[in-house]
């Protein structure tokens, strides 16, 4: 096909076959500026990370010397990163699942087609419009003292159980538990549901002859077949809550109260703003990013598909 | 919402049409279990448009209604919460430098992106493939963990405390997306046209502008949606960087300065601040919400 097209052009004057022949070469330039942007305002910073790791940095306008494995050293010490590691560890532990296989089930549902899924479905996206601010100032006001839960437990008889639910240290990390699952599930339903509608339904109406209910139909039919889809949503989600923590921390409880709920992504923002300390700060992140890395591939070994 | 059911709506009549075993297992379709989940996604939904609703009804009420009647609609101070916050945060430059950022930075992006996504669908050489590689790892990489760094490259450029630096910073953190979703809609378009274009003698930059341009703007638009609720909402790297003076900064950094050190005193207040700050992406949402869910799942999708 080409080869016909190529012809006529020989014969143009100031055309010439060299530059047909060439054609795909000089192309790749285009795409330099965007990937020299991207090289040099992400993938820099995150290189830079590496050397800064083993820094002692004070403050930004500090100066900088490397001073070897101290800081991991150090890190291999500190109470509060072992701390941190634990709640990272609950952090994750409890909301990853619920939110992957609640999603899951919720994307199952909404693709049921009942009444009213349109209107569930608008409902669900909510979260993924709201900024992380404007969700972290609704949930401090939801959860604080004269809020909206404690409001309600009010209406209901029940004001002996309100408490400030973001500073009391039982409760501060499952409130932000249920927060991480709020605003991850609706739209993780979302995006399974449009998956699960490439599902002909053929193969259910077979799964149904054979008399298999919905639980049945969900996870023997529906889940083998999207499996890896789930493996990547689960990795997406992984990362947004081990890294995404940090943001949502420091809206909500500042690690608070003591340190029931200092993750390690808040330490890292809280080694580099609050109480400057640079150098340990991306040591941390170092440990941050290893266990990123090793999450995903222990969830792409779980979720590789079997056949 | 009204506009979105319609859509389903005239899907609906065409698939029952055509497979009729769907009536007839109807009866049984409510099942014990099914009548549970759907109570269960009801108890979520509410979860979900509960604080709204008290969000927005609290933002038009006096502080003492809001603690004596918390679930009542009063509006019993009007619009007063609303204009004092407005006031008291400086919303109003506020917005206009979420506004900045936001149109500069999507400008920024889509400049860079598109012919990047046109050279690497009509590419074969290994250099394209390594830069799809690159940005095929790059979406996996959270922005988060490399934002110390880039605050020292910001002090650097000499950009700490601008919101110049933003404008710099996030097209590039938007690029691995805008460009693999791109690249894929111009796949799409048939190599033929092209080659007919450049035999009429149209250069490169006239093949991009007349053919790919106007035949991938739903992947444009896709893109420039997405980006602009990513750019509005960006809140950590913009309060790092740009900072919380109250001449640069913008909406998402603005809003939660209202909690002190003793957390939020003035319910009222808050609720109003965060009512404002979520209304324009919400107003973006209800005139463009099919192609907004659809761009939202699309970016999701090619993880």
């Amino acid at each position: 096909m080409t080869a016909i097209l190529d012809s006529p052009v020989v014969a143009r004057p100031g055309g010439g076959k060299n530059r047909a022949r060439t054609r795909d070469r000089g192309l790749i330039v285009f795409a330099l500026p965007s990937v020299i942007w991207y090289l040099v305002f992400t993938i820099g910073p995150l290189a830079a990370m590496f050397i800064v790791a083993f820094m002692d940095w004070a403050g930004l306008a500090a100066p900088a010397k490397l001073n070897g494995t101290e800081n991991v050293s150090r890190l291999l010490d500190d109470d509060r990163v072992l701390t941190a590691l634990k709640n990272t560890g609950v952090h994750l532990a409890v909301s990853l699942p619920v939110i992957m296989v609640g999603a899951f089930m919720l994307g199952y549902f909404l693709n049921l087609k009942l009444p009213g899924h349109r209107v569930l479905r608008v409902i669900m996206f909510v979260p993924a419009l709201i900024s992380l601010s404007a969700m972290g100032m609704l949930f401090v006001a939801v959860l604080g003292p004269t809020g909206l839960v404690n409001s309600a437990l009010e209406q209901v008889g029940l004001g002996e159980h309100a408490t400030a639910w973001l500073a009391d240290p039982t409760w501060a990390m499952p409130s932000l538990i249920l927060v991480t699952i709020w605003s991850g599930l609706g739209f993780t339903g979302i995006l399974f549901a449009a998956r699960l509608s490439a599902i002909d339904d053929e193969i259910y109406a077979a799964a149904e002859l054979d008399g298999a209910n919905h639980w049945q139909k969900m996870w023997r039919v529906a889940y083998p077949i999207c499996r890896d889809y789930f493996g990547v949503l689960t990795m997406l989600q992984y990362l947004w809550t081990l890294f995404g923590s940090a943001g949502m921390v420091l809206l909500l409880t500042r690690g608070g109260p003591g340190e029931a709920t200092s993750t390690l992504a808040w330490l890292v923002y809280r080694f580099g703003f609050r109480s400057p300390e640079v150098g340990y700060s991306q040591t941390i992140g170092l440990v941050l990013f290893v266990l990123g890395i090793v999450g995903l591939v222990i969830i792409r070994r779980v979720f590789r598909a079997r056949y | 919402m009204a506009v979105a059911t319609t859509t389903t709506v005239d899907k609906e009549p065409a698939r029952s049409v055509v497979r009729t075993p769907r009536r007839r297992k109807r009866p049984s379709r409510f099942t014990p279990g099914l009548v549970g989940s759907y109570a269960l996604v009801l108890v979520y939904a509410a979860t979900l448009v509960l604080p709204l609703y008290w969000l927005f009804i609290s933002a038009f009420k006096s502080q003492l209604d809001a603690v004596d009647a918390p679930f009542a609609p009063t509006f019993s101070s009007g619009f007063d919460n609303l204009t004092r916050v407005w006031d008291l945060l400086n919303l109003g430059d506020a917005m206009l430098n979420s506004l900045y950022i936001t149109a500069a930075s999507l400008a920024v992006t889509l400049v860079i992106a598109i012919p990047a996504a046109y050279a690497l669908a009509r590419s074969q050489g290994w250099i394209a493939t390594l830069f799809e590689r690159i940005y095929a790892m790059g979406f996996l990489i959270p922005g988060f963990a490399a934002l110390v760094p880039t605050l020292l490259l910001a002090i650097q450029l000499d950009l700490f405390h601008t919101r110049e630096f933003m404008i710099l910073y996030l097209p590039a953190s938007a690029q691995p997306l805008a460009v693999i979703l791109l690249t894929q809609f111009m796949r799409t378009v048939p190599k033929e046209l092209e080659e007919s274009a450049t035999i009429d003698g149209a250069g490169r930059f006239r093949v991009l502008r007349s053919i790919y341009l106007p035949l991938t703007m739903p992947g444009i638009a896709t893109i420039s949606i997405l980006n602009f609720i990513s750019f509005w909402n960006d809140y950590l790297y913009t309060l790092v960087i740009v900072g919380a003076n109250a001449k640069v900064r913008t909406v998402q950094v603005a809003l939660p300065t209202l909690q002190g050190n003793q957390g939020i005193t003035d319910y009222a207040l808050v609720c109003a601040g965060t009512l404002i700050s979520v209304l324009p992406v919400f107003l973006v949402y209800a005139v463009l919400n099919r192609r907004m869910e659809s761009a939202l799942v699309q970016g999701a999708l090619k993880g």
